[in-house]
């Protein structure tokens, strides 16, 4: 029995590699790589972003800061201006660093015309453009 | 007593020179600036790209905020601080650079604004061995007074015929061999380099237990 609690020590330190992260990253950087890997592939960036914030707020640890308002900026872009400034709101009152820009991203979330159906955010609004 | 010949006096004159300049490398970063800019908020804008591999930039930006985020600084969305630029006609990261820092900081209420530029970021096969190098300036300046707060360089290099090159150096050789070389592990490691403190790195931020405890004056 007194052996569990130094295993358990043991494990910690050898999966924990360095200082433990202070906020619940998941995957992240990994998606934000992606992201500009496969520009093209927007449902899979939208989808790796809330995972990354529900996972963030099931396990009750930190949500990262920019996360809630990266997913916001990601359901703008799919025309989902409502859900949107849920989420600009919540980077807001956790961060209040982010004000200047959230209230920002607010004010021109509702001016944002509705994206035409078809719309398929920036990947095809920067195609069109060349 | 007799005096100590000339070439004794030679060489601990050269003793001392050797002792001094060893002192003085890794040179000591002046972090007053820093401390009396107190930023809370850093924006890291697109990556400038000097290699030739285009997708470089991006790429790069992706492994930025996580360490930065975890010295305990609110660290902005940086694909929406991306796209918000582009919408603006500055999808030219070196238009971003040029423009003053002060404006740059207050269209995002940022304290302080994180500059990065890629030198390096390329691969060189020579007969059997391949080595993969990436090099990397970091710069910060206070958007108040756009004055530079921090400074930093970095360049990784992994070679295949160096012997093992640990965990690292698996995971760079295992992507060497598919012909495309995997620099994310090099890049990563760079900036968790770079951002070490003490160290290279600058003070802890006011998410972190540690902010306003660890400042060593005079600090490497």
């Amino acid at each position: 029995m007194t052996t569990r609690p130094l295993l358990l020590v043991l494990l910690l330190a050898a999966t924990g590699c360095g200082t433990p992260s202070m906020y619940a990253w998941g995957k992240y950087d990994d998606a934000l790589y992606k992201h500009y890997r496969n520009p093209g592939e927007r449902e899979e960036w939208v989808a790796a972003l809330k995972t990354c914030v529900l996972e963030a707020e099931q396990e009750g640890r930190k949500t990262p800061p920019g996360l809630l308002a990266e997913y916001g900026y990601a359901l703008l872009e799919e025309g989902n201006t409502k859900e949107a400034v849920v989420y600009f709101e919540k980077e807001k009152a956790k961060w209040p660093e982010s004000a200047v820009l959230m209230d920002k991203m607010i004010r021109n979330a509702g001016k944002r015309p509705p994206a035409p159906p078809g719309a398929k955010g920036p990947a095809s609004k920067l195609e069109s453009k060349r | 007593m007799t005096r100590p010949s000339r070439t004794v006096r030679l060489a601990l004159a050269a003793l001392a020179a050797a002792a001094l300049a060893a002192c003085a490398a890794p040179p000591k970063k002046d972090l007053g600036k820093f401390m009396a800019a107190q930023p809370r908020s850093i924006l890291v804008l697109p990556v400038v790209n000097n290699s030739v591999d285009v997708t470089a930039g991006d790429y790069f930006l992706s492994t930025v905020p996580v360490p930065l985020a975890e010295r305990g600084y609110y660290v902005f969305p940086v694909n929406l601080v991306k796209r918000l630029l582009e919408d603006d006609g500055l999808a030219d990261a070196s238009l971003v650079h040029g423009a003053p820092t002060g404006r740059v900081g207050n269209l995002f209420g940022a304290d302080a604004v994180l500059y990065i530029v890629i030198q390096k970021w390329e691969a060189q096969w020579v007969l059997v061995s391949t080595s993969v190098t990436v090099q990397l300036e970091y710069t910060l300046r206070d958007a108040k007074t756009g004055d530079v707060i921090w400074q930093d360089k970095r360049t990784k290099t992994y070679s295949s015929d160096s012997g093992g090159g640990g965990l690292i150096g698996a995971i760079v050789n295992a992507a060497v061999t598919k012909a495309s070389p995997n620099y994310m592990p090099l890049a990563l490691q760079a900036n968790w380099e770079a951002l070490t403190y003490p160290g290279p790195g600058f003070p802890a931020g006011p998410y972190r237990a540690e902010y306003k405890h660890d400042y060593q004056p005079g600090a490497p």
